[in-house]
């Protein structure tokens, strides 16, 4: 009886000691690389490319771009879809053209300007990425603010029919300020969120406010590694009625939506779109969008995007 | 009964003692860099933020680094070989776990050139690779530098025809990085 259960003891002893020298093992080769994870875990991982320029279609993404990297962005809209084959080959034969430059002064600070053929404006903007999306924040927030000048003669007629006379300088400037919000939801998914404020010095008639309030959402959808579905919607609680009341006419202006595709080739990324927005900055395409797709009066654009790097060790490198 | 129970001691107290003795060198802040060469593009990168941990006593080695960790003076390329190349959401780290072949007390100061046997993770995909490599110990320390070189056919990193002029078929990889015992 006592021997069977010192034997007991024993082999249980026995099965520790094994079972200990077991364990041992397991500790001795697994594993260096958990020690390593471990350690990397506790690292923030900021997340990359949410999308694949600084710009969605017309309006700006939370991206901005490395410092000492330049961008040359080439923008063209073409004339409306819906202008006719022989009169103007669905709008191709003409086309309103923005050039404009970024500049990354730090790699969450840029500043950019541009100059567009419609209504021959200038545009002067900055932008800065606030907050990053990481494994420890769910979103990026950049902030943007730009200001343009119309240097149309004045007594013009606007796009929408109306005439503006300018009796300063200063009438000519409209600004704007836009906090961007965008999440990258999964690989192939980011969404955009763009509360907008834009104050227009000089409007075309009393009964339109000086400040316009809007809201914008967009969003990418990567298909292939190279190739990206995107889409930009912006809401402007403008006030139809009282223009209707004060002129008797509609109010011209509508919300602006555009479709489009990213392609990226190697150092260039290629917009392809259409918009019912013929501008290409905020105070043109979110207050004065005159195009409505239900109608096909909509305009085919595309926008071309070349980066340069000024780093140190970037030149030469081309053979 | 007296020997098993004696031998269970052994067993057991050998262990703790080997448990106790096993001597970790380590390091964050290892430099990993590739070098590309192909006829149209010359690419280098580097990564300062490698993970590695030698283990002197099994002579088991780690070393582990995120994509996104890898620097170029282009960040265009950066986000091209993280996001097309790479795809660091997909697989956020590559990483090397081996053995080094020869018999050798790495606690002991000196020079030792060193082979690393094991596995190589990259993309997702692992390859049984031999690293050559050289140590030099000062007990304390261990300063590592290897050179090994990688094809991305092999790891299914895609090159699009039309980028094939500007990325080379073997791709450099060079180390160095100095361990502190921990």
């Amino acid at each position: 009886m006592i021997t069977s259960v010192k034997k007991q003891i024993t082999s249980g002893l026995l099965i520790l000691g094994l079972a200990w020298c077991g364990m041992a093992q397991v500790f001795a080769q697994d594993d260096l690389l958990q020690m390593l994870n471990e350690e990397q875990a506790k690292e923030t991982n900021y997340t990359l490319a949410t999308f694949k320029a600084s710009r969605l279609i017309n309006g700006q993404t939370i991206e901005t771009i490395s410092k000492k990297h330049l961008n040359f962005w080439i923008s063209h809209r073409f004339g409306a879809v819906n202008s006719g084959f022989i009169a103007n080959f669905f709008g191709l034969d003409e086309a309103r053209i923005r050039l404009g430059l970024e500049y990354g002064l730090t790699d969450q600070w840029l500043v950019g300007a541009g100059r567009s053929s419609l209504d021959k404006t200038y545009d002067l903007y900055t932008k800065y990425k606030v907050l990053r999306q990481s494994n420890k924040f769910p979103v990026t927030v950049t902030g943007l603010a730009g200001w343009a000048i119309n240097t149309m003669e004045t007594g013009y007629v606007m796009q929408s029919g109306s005439e503006m006379r300018f009796n300063s300088n200063v009438e000519r400037y409209s600004y704007w300020g836009q906090v961007l919000i965008a999440r990258k939801v999964n690989e192939n998914l980011s969404l955009q969120l763009m509360p907008t404020i834009i104050h227009v010095n000089k409007v075309e008639d009393p009964s339109i406010s000086n400040d316009l309030m809007a809201l914008g959402i967009g969003g990418r959808y990567k298909l292939t590694k190279r190739f990206t579905l995107s889409g930009e919607y912006y809401h402007a609680f403008s006030e139809p009625d009282a223009f209707r009341a004060s002129t008797g006419k509609a109010y011209p202006y509508h919300d602006a939506i555009s479709v489009g595709v990213d392609i990226e080739t190697g150092g260039h990324v290629f917009q392809l779109h259409f918009t019912n927005s013929r501008g290409m900055i905020e105070n043109q395409f979110i207050g004065q969008t005159v195009g409505q797709w239900q109608k096909a009066d909509i305009f085919y654009g595309f926008n071309i995007a070349r980066t340069f790097s000024f780093e140190k060790g970037a030149k030469h490198k081309d053979k | 009964m007296k020997i098993i129970l004696t031998i269970a001691a052994f067993l057991f107290f050998l262990q703790v003692e080997e448990v106790a003795g096993q001597v970790l060198y380590s390091t964050s802040t290892g430099e990993v860099s590739f070098y590309s060469d192909a006829p149209l593009e010359t690419i280098e990168a580097a990564n300062k933020k490698t993970g590695s941990i030698i283990n002197a006593t099994s002579k088991e080695l780690a070393m582990q680094m995120k994509i996104t960790d890898f620097i170029f003076p282009n960040k265009l390329m950066q986000e091209h070989f993280n996001e097309n190349y790479l795809e660091s959401e997909k697989y956020p780290t590559a990483s090397f776990k081996g053995k080094i072949k020869e018999q050798i007390d790495l606690t002991k100061a000196g020079t030792y050139p060193v082979t690393a046997e094991g596995s190589l993770t990259i993309h997702g995909v692992t390859k049984p690779v031999a690293v050559k490599g050289n140590i030099i110990s000062t007990g304390n320390d261990l300063k590592l530098d290897f050179k090994f070189q990688v094809k991305p056919e092999e790891y299914k990193i895609e090159v699009p025809s039309l980028v094939v002029t500007k990325i080379a078929e073997t791709i450099d990889v060079t180390g160095k990085m100095t361990l502190v015992k921990k």
